[in-house]
Formats: structure tokens, C-alpha cells, sequence
């Protein structure tokens, strides 16, 4: 182990392992989500969904379905055209379809009615008149002008939605003069966050001219913007709050049509509405991992230094935009890390099909070219006879580095990570050693530790701000409007709060997301919570601290440089007997004016290029990885498991091991689901498999045993030098078995997920050549 | 999601519900363990609005190594004194069922009649209605094999083909008494996924009993499927052989989870009687049942993979007993 | 409506409750919406994830799959009741200490498995607890530090 995993940590809470502080409530049942929340006189909602792939609405008849007895409100689009999406330059979605509908399972009515029963009548009422146009089920239909687009923004014509094209360094003179090329087309199913929470909002709206949502959401704040945007209300007028999430993962980090709906019938009934979804509806919302196609070149010279990467991506967006135009260049630039590549070409193209919408899912962009990168590595390795642990180390990009797309690149402990893995792992002696059908594979990552770019926001306002209030109770209230949906940041803002202020972590109280009271936090998404509200935390604490310090020296006669914050007291540094409680400070300062308050926020500093989209994949620092997998291959059956996977991880210092761990075990877990069996399975433009029974979550029997190493250094600009730990950890762990896969069973797979039926015809092809493997 | 109203009916002896069965024949469902019937009646397939509850009727219960009530539950059989010992391949099969949050209530007689099963059968109602339904439920065609006559829906169970080949028989009463038939020929093996029990309206499952001889045969069991728990076979290969020496003698084969009902592949055993044990026979029986089944496209693993597969584990299916009888 | 009903009484969490049922109420649906004690969780509502698990006479069932009136003449143990007030059940402390809760979706509805176990394998080993909670799906943890919470609330056990 390196020394930074066995040093103890200077913090007192800090750096250790910390329970969740909602853990109590979570355990007995009494943490309150959203549809535990009951509203006396609440209506159901339920909405209409089009059995048709593409169709233009001819007409819609709701008169019968207004009047069965019971139904309060029935919606269609043409009242809500206001178009909305998470990123203000594609707001091409509706509440419900206006004039189109899109993909099987689009929204085209809203009913509020007094049960459920009665809301599903009024929805078979409802008559609608279409006409049915092409359907578009494969991206590559779609990649030149079209009668019938989807979109009519598509590019020229066509099913394009966003096309990128980038080319740093000369490309081609890199391969034309490189000692070995290898070249990866990865093929990749579509997969889904699959939270075990389903969907859910409730909205209120009362006489006092107010609307209430409460939402299963890890953006409350564009949410708000959102309804603001669409119902026409001004957002002082709107409050949103977000009560415990049952799991994100990105699948809720899109305002959702649903959320919108639920509050235009709050508004038009005047009664609250909750609408909640069932599984079949959770599956057809998606917004999960697009679809890919991606063509990875490599080159690189006889010692293995790499030269070039040339990467032609299609990645398929399903109905609507959402995060697509961010996740068809981070398909391309988060190739960059964690090797220093010198020339980089990139077309990328996300192309509308008439299928759910994909968005943002959990290492957002990073996970399928990360896979086709540290194959198509594994495989050079090979060719030039060098070690993949050897080939990465020459390629590790140091410290204090710019890529050549212009990454600032400050802390990294990637050789860290390399060396703990290779000793970890016992690499030396299972490399190409295990017997047949027995393998050990590598992969590396590298993740972005909060987008430098805000969505919605100029660069001047900041991207957290927390509050803090201390009052004659001793307790410190904290609000802020990120969003804990299980990863543990309310735990790590009271600890970071407690742990400036020097008290203990039960005094800090960490309020429910409201957008009454919390300042605005942009939410749980491209892995920015720790980095940036980490930040804001701190510096809210430490005004604070100020605060009582000044009241300490006061009441103790010594200057306030003289003194110093332990645990629940103030004292004099070098007359520690010298000193004031917690509780004395506090009641001192708040002589002045009353109960505490302390603000503090954060701000990404400027950084990237100049050149067009040269804000994608820059972030604050950047998380890196390296796993080793070991699995076992049965050849007769391609049935495989991952046996042991030792995670070497640099996410700066961890500062809740506990919640650190989780994050890596949980996204080894999800990893080794898109590897092994998750798959959004379509015939046509139809969903096949939207159930959990189909959708093949892995379970316990499935996991390996999993050896966590946290090797990170103190980033420069993290809270306490932390980075990221939420998305980057899964990256690594598809190259890894399937590295491992190839050590086994000499069967390289360039399509995912590695189903037991595709392993097979890959040792099928191996024995059918006459190349037997590691002496089969 | 909720269940449509239906009317309930608890009988509390069978006679009762034999004549419940036949006042509501066509009309009405058994409900036991619920595991099967209610996600199904959530998702609104073949509802009939009659519910004839099997749990008060004391003759359906009860278990002992002779004799499972219909209606005990697989975790009961799963916990059973003596099963491993007695009936191997049975206790393979029973503890593979779904999960044990679904066979603490799911039964016996539940597994061996659960519904056939198919990517176009087992969705929402909103989903049928978008392709136009099917031939299992409110439509007329199949889009498996696309045509009007034949429904393709797998038989999903695992407990059948284990007590196939122990030649359990099932108890059945009906309006016209209670009779005993091999569980074998309670599959219909000329109807398909819809049509797949051969009995008569009105007709319901007992129990099952085991032959004396049953505990004579080393067994086994073994499944394929893409996670070790929730999911229903891609694949059940059931064998159970009586051992002398190095001799087959009385080797029983039963392949579940790839066709509309459960086969037992006597034609294909019964030449190997006296035979010695040879690798290049098991190979060659292997072979015969891969290409004798016939899966289709409409489970999570294709159907040609299920179909060599088929081969690979009845051969695994013989080591794993063999190796039960050193 | 009313006479459809069946009147249906158990013990929920210890205590008596007597309703009248029709017979397709749901048991999830009875706890979560008429009595309305929420920590049994809807996740999925067709018995493919485990969110809803209660303990019915002590076994760990489906409320999701259970009709209401089966529970006549039951005793029924939601997440509620496990645990004293002020009190975590050693499970539950487990769970907080290891942390094995990380959205807590799921976390009723393992606590309530392990429970059970348990009381049948106070000492189980990894492989039966593996087979305990091969029900019960969870999106967050990998699974990896529920097993360790069940570990050591068994090691805790006398």
C-alpha cells in the first residue's frame, strides 16, 4: 500500500469513515420520499402514451373522457407548447407531444382524476387521430437528409442532432509515421439507471397563488427553472423541494415532461396531484447511456508512446436531446486523460431514433470510449510485447499538465493508482500464467471532477452556495440545494462543517432541499458535489468560525490570531488551559445581532481553450483509475465471472472512506451490469425488456470480491483535497474484465455487454482458426 | 398498479371446489400462491373475473417425501427434511426457482402449471395494444414465428422436468372423480404455448406423488439463465438413472425452458438401457437432444446458444448425478 | 362495494388492526396507502425487486404479490416494527455502521431479510447470506457492505 492510504488523517472527522447521517431513518423505514408524502385531498395523475413509434396527431377528443364522473383534468400539448430541455440551446421537448409523437411510450395526455381506476378509464376515453410516418430505429437511417426527421433541427435535414468535429496536432502525419496501430469498434447496448425509487412528483397548488412540487429529482434547481419556463409562473412563485431520492444515477437529472404535467393539473384543478410512475413508465422515461457505435485508431511509436487517437463516433439519442450535445463530445475529449496523447481527431454525431430518450447516465460519456481506448491499449500492448502496466506508465500524463485539447491538469496519482494495483493484484505472476480460462485484465480511468461549465449560468455566479444559521440550540442548520439521492453528500456537508467549526457532527443539522430556503447548488450531476459544494461548505464554515473566534477573543482578552478550534472549544494556542466552549462563543457572538449566519460559495476558476466546444470535459481536476479484474471463463459455455477486482483510485483525499468505498463498490456493481447482461433490448423501435425481471440488474451471487485502494494526494483546489468519487470509478472496470477476458480465453470483444453467447462464438472463431490459447 | 375487482370464491374442502371449478369453468382462475397469477393480472393478461382461492382447502395441502400438496410451498419443499438425500435433482430445481421472497409463497403446484412465458406475452396491456396483441392474449398472430395458428410461448418451470424423470404422478380432481396420471402426460405435446395442459375444464392439481422407486435414482438438475437468482430457465436439464456399476441403467431425460411444454426424451434414453457408460455415447445423446429441441426467439438468450447449450448440460447434468453416486 | 368486502384482522407490528378488505387489495397497497405506514416501499409492484418485503409470521414475503386478506389471522412486521424505540435492532445498527444504506430504497426491505435469517441462521456463512438476500435488489452498494452489515450483526448475536 502507498504511503497516503496508511497515513492517518490531520482532520478529526475528516478522512475517516463516517455513517451516513440519514442512515438511522433509512433503516427503520422514517426517511420520507416523495411518495410517502400524503397530501390530504390528493388527486391521481396518469398520463396518455403513444402506442406509435412516429406519427403525425391529426387530432385528439377528449369530451368523453372529461366527462366520466370523477376526472378532474384532462391535458393535451397544444396548451403547454412552451419547448424546455436541460440545456438551453436544444429545448426541443413539450410536456405532452405537440402535432408528433416520437417513440412508443411518448407522453400525449394528462389526467388528474380521485383514483387510479378512474384515471385509467378516462385515459382509454381519450381518441386519437394520427398519421403514421417512417420510423427511425437505426442511427445510420438517419445520417442524411430524410423525408420525415424527427426533429426539424436536425442537422441538414437529417436525424443529426449534434455533430462534432475536432482535430488537434496532424492526425494522419501521426500514423503515417507510428510504429503500431490498433484499431477497437466498439458496439455498445443501451443501458438505464434503473433507480430502485420510481419516478414520482407531487404538486400542489394553493390560493395563496403558490405552486409546491415535491419530486424525485437530483436537479431541484432546474426543476424550478423549468416549471418557471413552461407554466409561465414567476419562480419566486414556485417551490420545489426535493425529499429523499431513491437513487439518480443521471435518470433524474433532466427536468422530466412528467414533473411538468403533474403541476399544470395541480394548477388546473386546483387540488394536489401526485403522479407516480410504474416500472414499464420508469423504462420509457430513460434518458439512460446512449446507444454507441464508436471506431477508435490508435497509434503509437515502436515504445509504445502514444501518438494519436483517431475516434469516429455515432451515439444514438432516442426522441429528445437532453445532455446530448455535452455527451456527443464527451465521447471524444474524455479520451484525453489519463495518457498524454499528442495529436487527437474526433467526428462525433448523435443522431435522433424513434426510441425513449438517452441523456446522462453515471460516468456520463466517459464509460463506452473509455472502453474501446483501454481495449484498443491492451491490444497494442500486446503487439509491441510490452506489459499493459508498463505501456501506461510511459503514457500517464504528470501533474501539472495541459492536454492537447487544452485540459488543465493539476493533481493526479494515476502512477500511484498503477503502481497499487500491480502489486495488489499479484499482476507479475497471473499475467498470461493463469492456466486456460483463467485471466487477469487492467483498465484505467479518468473522469471529470464537476463540469467547469454550468448549465444556465453565466461563469460569474457560482455554481454552490451554502448557508449556514447557528442560533441558542447549538445546533447549526445548513442549507444548500445539492441534492443527496444516497451517495452521502449531506454527510459529507455536515462533516465538513463540524469539522471547521470544530464540533460535533450531531450539532450539524443539514436542512431538506427547499427552494424557499436553500441556496442554489446546480445539483447531482457530472460528479461536481464534493468538488464544488465541498468548497462552498467550507468557506460557509469558516466564516463562521470567524465569527466565534472574534467573539472567543473578546471574552478571553487575547487576539484572535492567538487562538485555535478543537474539539467543541476555543482556546489560547499556547495557553490551551486558556480557553471558551462552543456554546460560551456562540452565545457571545450572537450578542451583537442575533443568531449566526455565514454564506459561502463556489466558483470554478476560468480555464479551456478558445476554440469551439473547448468548454466540454474542462473541470476544476479530474479523477483517475486503475483496476485490475481477475475472472473465470467456463469455455464451454462463455459463461464468465469476475472473481476479484483490486480498485486503485485517486479522488484526491477521501474524505468519507465509507462513502468513497460505496461509491466504487456501487459503481463496480453497475459497471459489470452494462458488461455482462444490462441491455435496453429493442426490436425496431420497441422496448422489449422494460421490467426489472428483463433488464438483468446483477445480483449478489454475481460480485466479485472487490479490494478498494485510495491512493490519491491532496488536489490543490479541492475541499481538503478531495475529488471526485461518484462516476469515475466505474470506467475502469469494463476494460478490466474484458482485458482479463482476452488473458482467459484469448477472445477479444469489441460488443457490449459480453453475454455468454458472444463470448462463445469468439472462442468459437479462435479454435475454427487453429489458434489455441495459453496452451489449450 | 392495481388489480381489477374480481369475485372471490374460498373453498374449504375439495369437493367444494371442484364444484366451484365446474359452476366456473372457462370463467375462473385458481389462485394459490399468487406469485404467477398476479403479476400477470396486473398487466391485465387473460383476466377472468373469477378467483377460486386454493388455501382453505385442506386436501391441495400437506407434504411428506411420498406426496406434495399442491399448494405447500416451494420454500416448504425447499426446507424439507430428507429432500436432498431423497430426491436430488428435485432439490436442485426447487431451490433455482425465482427468489426466497417468491418461494416463501409460491407453490407446488403453481410451478409445474405456471403460465407459458414469451417477450410478447409477459408485458403491460399498453404494450400489447402498441404491437396489435397476440395469440396468447387479445390478438390472433404470433410475432414470434409470425403466422395465426401456433402459439410459442416456453414453459417456464423448473420443478417439472425434475420430477419427470422420477415418473412422478400428478392427482387430479375433476367433475368426474379423481384420477392419476404420469406428470408427463399433464403436458399437452400436441398443443402449444396456450393450449398446454391435457386435461379437462374444471380440472385441478392435487399433488404429486413419488413412486417408491423414485428414491432409488441418483438425480440432477441444472439451469441456465443469465443471473443466479429472479430469473426463469433458458434452459432446465433434468436427468435421474439408477447406477449399477458402470452400466446406464433406466437414464431419464427431461428438458424444460425451451419449447411450450416440459419433454422427457424417452426415445433418445431408452436404447442406452444395459449400455456401458462411454464418454463418446454421452456425446452422442448430447448431441440428439440438442438437435431434437427447438427453442425460439423470445427469452433473453437466443435461441441458438440455448439450443447447444442443451447439449452442454445434459451432458454436465450426468456428471454432476455420477459424481452424486461416488 | 361494500359487499364485496371481507373483513380482515391481524397483528401489525404488534398491534390489532381490523379492516374490511375487497378482495384484491393489495397488501402493500393496505399498509402503504389506507394505514399508511410508508416504510415498505413500492418499487417495482411486480414481485422483481424486493422494495416491498414484509415478514408475514416471521417469513420474509412480497407485499407487492400478497393479497391483504391473507394476512388474516397473521402477524404481520414491517420495518416499522424491528427495532425498540431509541433503540436500532442490531441489524438495523449494522446497516448504519457499515454503510449499507446508501439511497435506503431498498434498505426496509433487506433489513427485513436479514431479520429473518437471522432468527433461522444466527450464524450464517457468506454463501447462505448471499442466498438470503438474492431477493432483494439493490442499485447502489454492489451489495458489498450489506453482506458486511449482515456479517456483523451476526457476529454481534450471542
Amino acid at each position: 500500500m502507498s504511503p497516503a492510504t496508511a497515513s492517518g488523517s490531520p482532520y478529526r472527522l475528516l478522512g475517516g469513515r463516517i455513517p451516513y447521517v440519514e442512515g438511522p431513518l433509512k433503516v427503520t423505514g422514517r426517511a420520507e420520499y416523495t411518495d410517502d408524502i400524503h397530501r390530504s385531498g390528493t388527486l391521481v395523475g396518469r398520463v396518455l402514451r403513444s402506442p406509435w413509434a412516429h406519427a403525425r396527431i391529426r387530432s385528439i377528443d377528449t369530451t368523453e373522457a372529461r366527462s366520466l364522473p370523477g376526472v378532474a383534468a384532462v391535458l393535451t400539448g397544444e396548451a403547454y407548447p412552451t419547448p424546455f430541455g436541460v440545456l438551453p440551446i436544444t429545448h426541443d421537448e413539450t410536456m405532452l407531444a405537440v402535432g408528433k409523437v416520437r417513440y412508443i411510450g411518448d407522453m400525449i395526455a394528462a389526467v388528474a382524476a380521485v383514483d387510479e381506476p378512474t384515471a385509467e378509464r378516462a385515459l382509454a376515453m381519450i381518441r386519437i387521430d394520427v398519421e403514421p410516418l417512417p420510423e427511425f430505429s437505426d442511427p445510420r437511417t438517419g445520417l442524411t437528409r430524410v423525408p420525415e426527421p424527427i426533429h426539424e433541427r436536425g442537422l441538414l435535414g437529417s436525424n443529426i442532432q449534434k455533430q462534432v468535429l475536432q482535430h488537434f496536432g496532424d492526425v494522419d502525419a501521426a500514423f503515417a509515421r507510428a510504429g503500431a496501430t490498433v484499431r477497437v469498434r466498439g458496439q455498445f447496448a443501451g443501458v438505464t439507471h434503473a433507480f430502485t425509487e420510481p419516478l414520482v412528483t407531487i404538486a400542489e397548488a394553493t390560493p395563496d397563488g403558490r405552486l409546491t412540487v415535491w419530486s424525485a429529482t437530483q436537479v431541484p434547481h432546474y426543476l424550478h427553472r423549468t416549471l418557471h419556463e413552461v407554466l409561465g409562473i414567476p419562480m419566486h412563485r414556485i417551490r420545489v423541494i426535493k425529499p429523499e431520492v431513491g437513487g439518480g444515477f443521471g435518470g433524474k437529472s433532466d427536468p422530466l415532461p412528467h414533473e411538468l404535467a403533474c403541476a399544470a393539473l395541480s394548477l388546473a384543478t386546483g387540488r394536489p396531484v401526485k403522479m407516480l410512475f410504474d416500472r414499464e413508465e420508469v423504462f420509457y422515461t430513460n434518458h439512460g447511456r446512449h446507444p454507441t457505435q464508436n471506431d477508435v485508431r490508435i497509434a503509437a511509436e515502436a515504445d509504445g508512446t502514444l501518438l494519436a487517437y483517431d475516434i469516429d463516433t455515432i451515439i444514438e439519442g432516442g426522441a429528445w436531446s437532453s445532455f446530448g450535445t455535452v455527451t456527443t463530445y464527451y465521447n471524444g475529449v474524455l479520451a484525453m486523460g489519463p495518457y498524454r496523447v499528442p495529436n487527437f481527431r474526433y467526428r462525433g454525431r448523435r443522431v435522433y431514433t424513434n426510441k425513449p430518450p438517452s441523456g446522462a447516465m453515471r460516468a456520463h460519456g466517459g464509460t463506452n470510449i473509455r472502453y474501446a481506448v483501454e481495449v484498443g491499449l491492451d491490444e497494442l500492448a500486446e503487439q509491441l510485447s510490452i506489459d499493459p502496466f508498463d505501456l501506461r506508465e510511459r503514457n500517464a500524463l504528470p501533474p501539472h499538465s495541459t492536454t492537447v485539447n487544452q485540459f488543465r491538469i493539476t493533481s493526479t496519482s494515476f502512477r500511484a493508482c498503477l503502481r497499487a494495483v500491480r502489486e495488489r493484484s499479484g499482476w507479475a505472476s497471473k499475467f498470461r500464467r493463469l492456466p486456460y480460462g483463467r485471466g487477469i485484465g487492467l483498465g484505467c480511468g479518468f473522469y471529470i471532477s464537476g463540469s467547469n461549465s454550468p448549465i444556465h449560468f453565466t461563469p460569474k455566479m457560482p455554481q454552490c452556495t451554502v448557508h449556514l444559521k447557528a442560533d441558542m440550540d447549538g445546533g447549526i442548520a445548513v442549507h444548500c440545494m445539492q441534492a443527496d439521492i444516497g451517495q452521502g453528500s449531506n454527510t459529507l456537508m455536515a462533516a465538513i462543517v463540524a469539522e471547521v467549526l470544530g464540533v460535533d457532527l450531531e450539532r450539524v443539522h443539514v436542512q431538506r432541499v427547499d427552494s424557499d430556503v436553500s441556496p442554489i447548488d446546480l445539483g447531482s450531476y457530472s460528479s461536481r458535489v464534493t468538488f464544488m459544494m465541498g468548497n462552498a461548505a467550507r468557506r460557509a464554515a469558516e466564516g463562521m468560525r470567524r465569527q466565534l473566534v472574534e467573539a472567543a477573543a473578546a471574552l478571553l482578552g487575547y487576539p484572535a490570531e492567538q487562538l485555535e478550534v478543537v474539539h467543541e472549544r476555543i482556546q489560547v494556542r499556547h495557553r490551551p488551559e486558556v480557553g471558551v466552549d462552543f456554546m460560551g462563543a456562540l452565545n457571545r457572538a450572537m450578542e451583537a445581532g442575533g443568531a449566526l449566519q455565514s454564506s459561502g460559495a463556489y466558483s470554478s476558476p476560468p480555464m479551456g481553450g478558445t476554440f469551439k466546444g473547448a468548454r466540454a470535459g474542462t473541470a476544476p481536476a479530474y479523477s483517475f483509475a486503475a483496476y485490475v479484474a481477475e475472472v473465470d471463463v467456463d469455455p464451454e459455455t462463455g459463461v464468465y465471472r469476475p472473481t476479484h477486482v483490486w480498485a486503485a483510485f485517486d479522488c484526491g483525499r477521501p474524505l468519507n472512506r465509507l462513502a468513497v468505498e460505496g461509491q466504487i463498490e456501487g459503481s463496480i456493481h453497475m459497471g459489470l451490469g452494462q458488461l455482462m447482461g444490462e441491455s435496453m433490448e429493442y426490436r425496431g423501435s420497441r422496448l422489449m425488456n422494460p421490467s426489472l425481471l428483463d433488464y438483468k440488474i446483477p445480483m449478489p451471487g454475481q460480485m466479485p470480491e472487490i479490494e478498494v485502494l485510495l491512493v490519491g494526494e491532496d488536489d490543490p483546489e479541492g475541499p481538503f483535497g478531495a475529488k471526485e468519487a461518484g462516476e469515475g470509478p466505474l470506467v475502469a472496470i469494463l476494460p478490466a474484465v474484458a482485458n482479463a477476458l482476452y488473458d482467459a480465453v484469448g477472445v477479444r470483444c469489441h460488443a457490449v455487454p459480453i453475454t455468454p453467447d458472444r463470448l462463445l462464438k469468439g472462442i468459437d472463431v479462435r479454435r475454427s482458426a487453429g489458434r489455441p490459447w495459453k496452451g489449450e | 398498479m392495481h388489480l381489477d375487482a374480481f369475485e372471490l370464491h374460498r373453498p374449504e374442502s375439495l369437493a367444494e371446489t371442484v364444484s366451484l371449478a365446474r359452476t366456473w369453468a372457462g370463467q375462473a382462475d385458481y389462485l394459490a400462491g399468487g406469485t404467477d397469477l398476479l403479476p400477470n393480472y396486473k398487466m391485465h393478461l387473460n383476466l377472468k373475473p373469477h378467483l377460486i382461492a386454493l388455501d382453505r382447502v385442506p386436501e391441495l395441502g400437506g407434504l411428506s417425501l411420498d406426496r406434495f400438496g399442491a399448494t405447500a410451498t416451494l420454500g416448504a419443499l425447499e426446507r424439507f427434511p430428507g429432500l436432498a438425500s431423497a430426491y436430488p435433482g428435485v432439490a436442485d430445481a426447487v431451490a433455482e426457482v425465482a427468489t426466497p421472497l417468491v418461494r416463501a409463497t409460491a407453490t407446488v403446484g403453481g410451478n409445474l402449471l405456471v403460465e407459458t412465458r414469451c417477450f410478447f406475452f409477459n408485458q403491460s396491456h399498453f404494450w400489447r395494444q402498441s404491437l396489435g396483441y397476440c395469440l396468447k392474449a387479445d390478438g390472433d398472430r404470433c410475432h414470434v414465428v409470425p403466422q395465426k395458428e401456433r402459439c410459442y410461448a416456453t414453459f417456464s418451470g423448473d420443478l417439472a422436468p425434475a420430477l419427470m424423470v422420477l415418473d412422478a404422478e400428478v392427482e387430479i380432481a375433476g367433475p368426474s372423480g379423481v384420477r392419476r396420471i404420469p406428470l408427463s402426460d399433464l403436458y399437452d405435446r400436441d398443443g402449444d404455448g396456450i393450449r398446454r395442459l391435457a386435461w379437462a375444464p374444471g380440472e385441478l392439481l392435487v399433488a404429486v406423488h413419488l413412486p417408491p422407486t423414485a428414491r432409488q435414482y441418483r438425480a440432477s438438475y441444472l439451469k441456465l439463465r443469465i443471473r443466479p437468482s429472479f430469473d426463469f430457465p433458458e434452459l432446465g436439464v433434468a436427468v435421474a438413472a439408477r447406477i449399477d456399476g458402470d452400466r446406464w441403467d433406466d437414464l431419464r431425460l427431461a428438458v424444460g425452458g425451451l419449447e411450450s411444454y416440459p419433454r422427457r426424451f424417452d426415445e433418445l434414453t431408452a436404447p442406452l438401457a444395459g449400455e456401458r457408460w462411454s464418454e463418446e455415447r454421452l456425446r452422442q445423446l448430447a448431441t440428439a437432444v440438442s438437435a431434437a429441441v427447438r427453442p425460439v426467439r423470445n427469452t433473453s438468450l437466443a435461441p441458438d446458444y440455448r439450443k447447444r447449450m442443451a447439449g452442454v448440460y445434459v451432458r454436465r447434468a450426468i456428471d454432476r448425478m455420477r459424481r452424486r453416486v461416488d | 362495494m361494500s359487499s364485496r368486502t371481507i373483513p380482515v384482522r391481524f397483528w401489525l407490528n404488534g398491534l390489532p388492526v381490523e379492516r374490511a378488505v375487497p378482495p384484491e387489495r393489495i397488501l402493500l397497497d393496505l399498509i402503504r396507502d389506507e394505514i399508511r405506514l410508508t416504510g415498505t416501499k413500492r418499487g417495482c409492484d411486480l414481485g422483481t425487486c424486493g422494495c416491498c418485503t414484509v415478514l408475514l409470521d416471521g417469513v420474509p414475503v412480497l407485499s407487492c404479490l400478497t393479497l391483504a386478506l391473507r394476512a388474516d389471522g397473521k402477524s404481520v412486521t414491517t420495518i416499522e416494527g424491528i427495532g425498540e424505540p431509541g433503540r436500532l435492532h442490531p441489524v438495523q445498527s449494522a446497516f448504519v455502521e457499515c454503510g449499507a444504506t446508501q439511497c435506503g430504497f431498498c434498505t426496509p426491505g433487506f433489513v427485513l431479510t436479514a431479520v429473518a435469517l437471522l432468527r433461522e441462521h444466527p450464524h450464517p456463512d457468506r454463501e447462505t447470506i448471499v442466498r438470503a438476500i438474492s431477493g432483494n435488489l439493490c442499485r447502489c452498494t454492489g451489495y458489498t457492505k450489506i453482506v458486511q452489515a449482515i456479517e456483523r450483526a451476526a457476529e454481534a448475536a450471542p
